[in-house]
This record gives structure tokens, C-alpha cells and sequence, in this order.
């Protein structure tokens, strides 16, 4: 799953298309698009504004391991338009704060610093690409998920020779469109490592199962978690169910019961490779 | 290869973050004010980076020589360490790296002069003393060898101090500078082994036992004096017979009289470590094993400890005589 922020409608638009998005109306601050495997969010301009709604966003389903893109278009001195730029360096402008995304994914295109700028600028700033999103998405979005799985992937609108004043809605749509394809190999690998990640921190199914049959306390569904995972990773072969413990009365011998079948259990590494 | 390299701009224009950097033409070079930016933030999943990590080149500013932990040693009274190098290229499940550090990246220091000015002041503190270096807490000594260049820079360091002993502890064949360096006699080159069959499935990346064995005869050959390392020993049902196919498989290669130590160790990980370790690898059949909390330190049960370091020690014995052997275990006084 993947939670993408635009700022602009006109930066949606190729995306709603391409994925077949569809309007969220349980979402009222923000217009909000989705299906099964992505969210989209229009934040509107400025860093603040994409920090709410990056914020707006994980909060409203705190429990899932999205990954985040900010997709949009930036100015750069020298860079051609229309060239797609990862940033591997983000710079608020006010505050001089620097993140590093973490790129453990292949990248599929250059990268290049992001400086994210309160106001719009006259001049071009040297060896970095322009924005007014970027710094207050990945702060936000950092409070709630691992840098690996935080990116901004933007497209080059204008610079020195093409500025700002050739920019349209029109314009900004076609630039998105002709990168879509680089886009969504991001996409997709950003997509993977969510997925990869999920299923780490997933907690066991059967969980709900014990928990319907015994009475634990917050303190013992925490350690009931970690028995069920000590099971899956001794056992992959078989699944704990209530049924096999009927005979306890309460969660404390369930849990002394699961501790002790586990402790019984061979360690044999042979057959983890197999 | 590395994608990206994080380079403080401090040590940008160093020779040695030249030299590496000329290694990795295709990465891309991000510039940082310190590496703790990139290496210590919060937000960051080890397991996630160890699929790509990244380079930090950055400057140790203090502490380039710490007094070595309790346990970690060879009989020598003043024990250190020293980490040109956080992190290392391999993915062992056991290794505490990956619940000490946040980060997978690995970052190399580049001063190494700092580090071999800090080594000879201390061992001209002592001078009558015999101190002992190791130079593979943080990192493997040798796997980054090509990159790092860590032996040829560091062992003339070592040759003009014969108070000063340094171990090299490695899982690599990464030899050549040795093999063509002439052998100091107070360098220990000292690999670590587990069995194959736990090795295949916890050390990742590492190279098979019978590779490493033949790394360590061609050393032997040349001159180098080498030490075995069994720490961590990992428990599996039948560890007798997988241990003592191993012993016998090194022992039939290496020769007794050129070994100048061997140590054994049972598992061990401070508490935090190893919670993170188990969060980060919830499947991992390493972790799902009974496991006691000892002042702090998450350890097999006491028995199973004492049975493992016993067979062991035994086995050992019909190899090498008692006074090579180490016994890598910290003082019961805290």
C-alpha cells in the first residue's frame, strides 16, 4: 500500500487516471482518492499544508505499513524539463533541517537535492531542485513510518532558460504523463518493500482466536504475540489454535502451556534453508 | 555496489574518500554535515537497508581506541578495540550489530591516522606491557579490504610497535595484502567459524567454511599467525557432531604449531540488542529458541551453556594444547 501527496489537482490527475482512483468521501479536509493498493491526497501549496494532510492521512489508518510518495513538479537551475529527479537530500529553506530519504530501492531514474522554499523564488538556487511541499511532507510522514519507505519523485517544470511563466495545469498534467511509466516503477518497488515490511511486523492471525476463548490482559496479549511468533518461526509447518488448550482455565496456564510447548521444541537450522 | 554514497563535507576532499569514491563511479555522492544525520536517525529499519546499504565516509573526531568489553580477549591483561569501519558487509542473524545500530549503512572512517596516532601513544603508555588491539568489533577486519585498504595502511603501523599486538578477526578470503605483506609476528589473523550447516542458514553472505579453511592455509603457509574463533557458539540438536565435523575438518587442514590461539564463546546479547534483533527477524528460528536473561544479557540456559562450552573445550583439546585456548566468557563480577 502506498500513500501518495500531490499538491496540485493538475499533479493527481495522470495518477487517478493511470491507477483508476476513486473519490474517498469519508475524507472531508482533503480531496482523497483511492483503491485497494493506493491512497492518493491533493494537499493544496506549501509545506504546511502537505504536512497536515501527510499527517491527516497516517492517522486515519494508523495500524498499516504505507509507504509515502510526494509527486509533483519542481524547478531546477540547469536540469532539462521534464527530466524525473529522485531526491536523495532534503532541505527545509527556512530552517537549513537536512533528512536523507533511505534509497534501498533501484532507482530507475537520476536523484538530486530537494530544497523545499516557503514563497516562490526569482532565482534559481544552484545543484538543487525547487519545491514548496517536500520538507513538511517527509517531516510528517517520518513521524510515522521508516525513511526507506519515505520518497519525492519530482518532475522538472521549468529553469533558467524555461521559467515559471510556462508553466499551465495543461503543462504540468503532460509532464506527469510522460513520466508515468518511471512513476509507477517507483511506485511499485516502494509498494514491495511496504508489503515486505507488513508482513514483518504482522501480528499473528490466531491471536483473535485465543483472545476470543481466554480474557488477557494488555500486558499478556503482548507476550501472547510473541509466543504465536516464536511458534510460526519454530513450527512454520503448523498452527497454534485454542482448540489444543482447552484444558487451561485461564490465560496465565494458556500462556505457561504455549511457553512450554515451545521450550520442547528441537532447534534444527537444516531445515530453515530448506 | 553502492547507490548512493554519504560523504561528510569535511572529509570531501580527503585522499582516501577520493580513492574509495573512484571505486563506486556510479553512485551517487550526497553530501552530509555529519554522519550521525544519516547513520543515527530514528526512523530507519536495519533489515530494510541490509538490502542496499549505502557508504558513509565520515571523520572519527575522538575515541578512535576504547578499552575492549569484558570477555573480549586472548589472555592479554589491556585489552582494545579500534573501528576504522561501522558495520559489516555481511548478514550473520546472530551478530549484534543489527541491534546496536539503527542503520545497515556502513560507514568508514577515513582518518585512519587519527586511529594509528591513538594506537601508538597507547602503546607507548605501556610500554613494558604487551597490549592487544582488535581491529573486528565493529566491522569484519578484512571483508572490505578492496575498498578500505584497513591492513595495508594499518600494519606498518603495528610493525614499529612490537609492545603492540594486533588481531585481524574475519569470516572473508579477502588475503591478497596479506599474502603479499611479510608476516608480523605480533598480528594475529583470527577467523571466526560456525559449523556449514548453521553457517548456511545464519551467516548470509559469509563464505563456506572450507573456502575460509583454505584462506587460513595459504596464510599459514606464507608465515601469518592465525587464531580460531568459535563465538558464538550456536546451539542446534546434535551441535556434538556438527561441531566436532568441523574441528575436524580445520584441524585436518591446519597445522596445530602455527596456531597461536583459540577461543570459544557461548551466545550472548545485551537484553535491548537482542529485543531489537528479534523485531526486526520475528520468523527467525534463532531467535524462537529458549533463551535466559543474565545481568542483562539474553543467553542460552546456564546447562546448555556449560554442556556446549565443555564438549567443545574437550573436542578442542585433541587438536591443541590447553595454553592456546581461550575461553571467552565475561567475569561472573560485575
Amino acid at each position: 500500500m502506498i500513500n501518495i501527496l500531490t499538491a496540485l489537482p493538475c499533479e493527481a490527475r495522470p495518477l487517478i487516471e493511470h491507477y483508476r482512483l476513486r473519490g474517498n468521501g469519508r475524507h472531508h479536509a482533503f480531496r482523497c482518492y483511492q483503491n485497494d493498493d493506493v491512497q492518493l491526497i491533493i494537499c493544496g501549496i506549501g509545506k504546511l499544508a502537505a504536512a497536515t494532510a501527510t499527517a491527516y492521512l497516517a492517522a486515519s489508518e494508523p495500524q498499516r505499513n504505507y509507504a509515502w510518495l510526494n509527486l509533483g513538479i519542481a524547478g531546477h537551475a540547469t536540469k532539462s524539463v521534464g527530466e524525473v529527479l529522485l531526491a536523495h537530500k532534503l532541505i527545509d529553506a527556512a530552517t537549513g533541517q537536512q533528512s536523507f530519504p533511505g534509497i534501498v530501492i533501484p532507482i530507475p531514474c537520476a536523484s538530486e537535492t530537494l530544497t523545499t522554499v516557503d514563497k516562490p523564488e526569482q532565482r534559481y538556487r544552484e545543484s538543487t531542485m525547487v519545491d514548496m511541499e517536500a520538507s513538511g511532507f517527509y517531516a510528517a510522514a517520518s513521524r510515522f513510518q521508516s525513511c526507506e519507505l519515505i520518497h519525492a519523485l519530482k518532475i522538472i517544470s521549468d529553469n533558467q532558460s524555461h521559467n515559471t511563466d510556462n508553466i499551465s495545469e495543461k503543462s504540468t498534467t503532460a509532464l506527469i504523463n510522460d513520466n508515468i511509466i518511471t512513476i509507477e516503477s517507483v511506485i511499485n518497488e516502494l509498494q514491495q518493500l511496504a508489503t515486505e515490511l507488513d508482513s514483518i511486523k504482522q501480528t499473528p492471525a490466531e491471536i483473535y482466536a485465543f483472545m476470543e476463548h481466554w480474557r488477557f490482559t494488555a500486558y499478556q496479549q503482548n507476550e501472547l504475540r510473541l509466543l504465536l511468533r516464536r511458534w510460526h518461526a519454530l513450527t512454520p509447518a503448523s498452527s497454534p489454535a485454542p482448540h489444543d488448550f482447552t484444558e487451561y482455565k485461564n490465560s496465565k496456564a494458556v500462556l505457561i502451556a504455549i511457553k512450554e510447548h515451545l521450550d520442547a521444541q528441537p532447534i534444527r537450522f537444516e531445515e530453515a534453508n530448506n | 555496489m553502492h547507490q548512493v554514497i554519504y560523504i561528510e563535507e569535511a572529509v570531501a576532499d580527503h585522499p582516501r574518500t577520493k580513492s574509495i569514491c573512484a571505486r563506486f563511479p556510479k553512485a551517487t555522492k550526497v553530501y552530509c554535515k555529519h554522519y550521525g544525520e544519516i547513520f543515527n536517525r530514528k526512523a530507519q529499519n536495519f533489515r530494510l537497508q541490509k538490502k542496499q546499504p549505502a557508504l558513509i565516509l565520515a571523520h572519527k573526531h575522538k575515541n578512535h581506541v576504547l578499552d575492549a568489553p569484558d570477555g573480549y580477549g586472548i589472555g592479554g591483561r589491556r585489552n582494545y578495540y579500534f573501528s576504522h569501519m561501522l558495520n559489516c558487509v555481511y548478514d550473520c542473524r546472530y551478530c549484534f550489530l543489527q541491534g546496536m545500530y539503527r542503520s545497515a549503512n556502513y560507514v568508514i572512517f577515513v582518518n585512519y591516522e587519527d586511529f594509528q596516532q591513538s594506537i601508538i601513544n597507547t602503546a607507548n603508555q605501556h610500554p613494558d606491557e604487551a597490549l592487544w588491539f582488535f581491529s573486528g568489533y565493529d566491522c569484519d577486519s578484512l571483508a572490505y579490504e578492496p575498498v578500505t585498504e584497513f591492513t595495508k595502511a594499518f600494519l606498518p603501523t603495528f610493525r614499529q610497535l612490537p609492545n603492540a599486538h594486533l588481531e585481524l578477526r574475519t569470516k572473508s578470503l579477502q588475503v591478497r595484502t596479506l599474502l603479499k605483506s611479510e608476516p608480523l609476528n605480533n598480528c594475529i589473523v583470527a577467523f571466526s567459524f560456525t559449523p556449514e550447516e548453521i553457517s548456511q542458514a545464519l551467516e548470509h553472505g559469509v563464505p563456506s567454511v572450507e573456502k575460509r579453511i583454505e584462506a587460513m592455509v595459504k596464510l599459514q603457509q606464507h608465515g601469518w599467525r592465525l587464531g580460531l574463533r568459535f563465538d558464538p557458539m550456536i546451539y542446534q540438536e546434535g551441535f556434538e557432531q556438527l561441531y566436532q565435523r568441523l574441528f575436524e575438518q580445520i584441524f585436518s587442514r591446519l597445522s596445530a604449531s602455527g596456531i597461536h590461539s583459540v577461543s570459544l564463546g557461548t551466545l550472548r546479547t545485551p537484553k535491548a540488542f537482542h529485543q531489537n534483533m528479534v523485531n526486526l527477524y520475528p520468523e527467525e528460528k534463532l531467535f524462537a529458541g529458549r533463551f535466559d536473561e543474565n545481568r542483562g544479557m539474553i543467553t542460552y540456559q546456564k546447562e546448555l551453556e556449560e554442556q556446549m562450552t565443555k564438549f567443545c573445550h574437550e573436542q578442542l583439546m585433541q587438536y591443541i594444547p590447553q595454553s592456546l585456548f581461550f575461553a571467552c566468557t565475561p567475569s561472573e563480577n560485575p
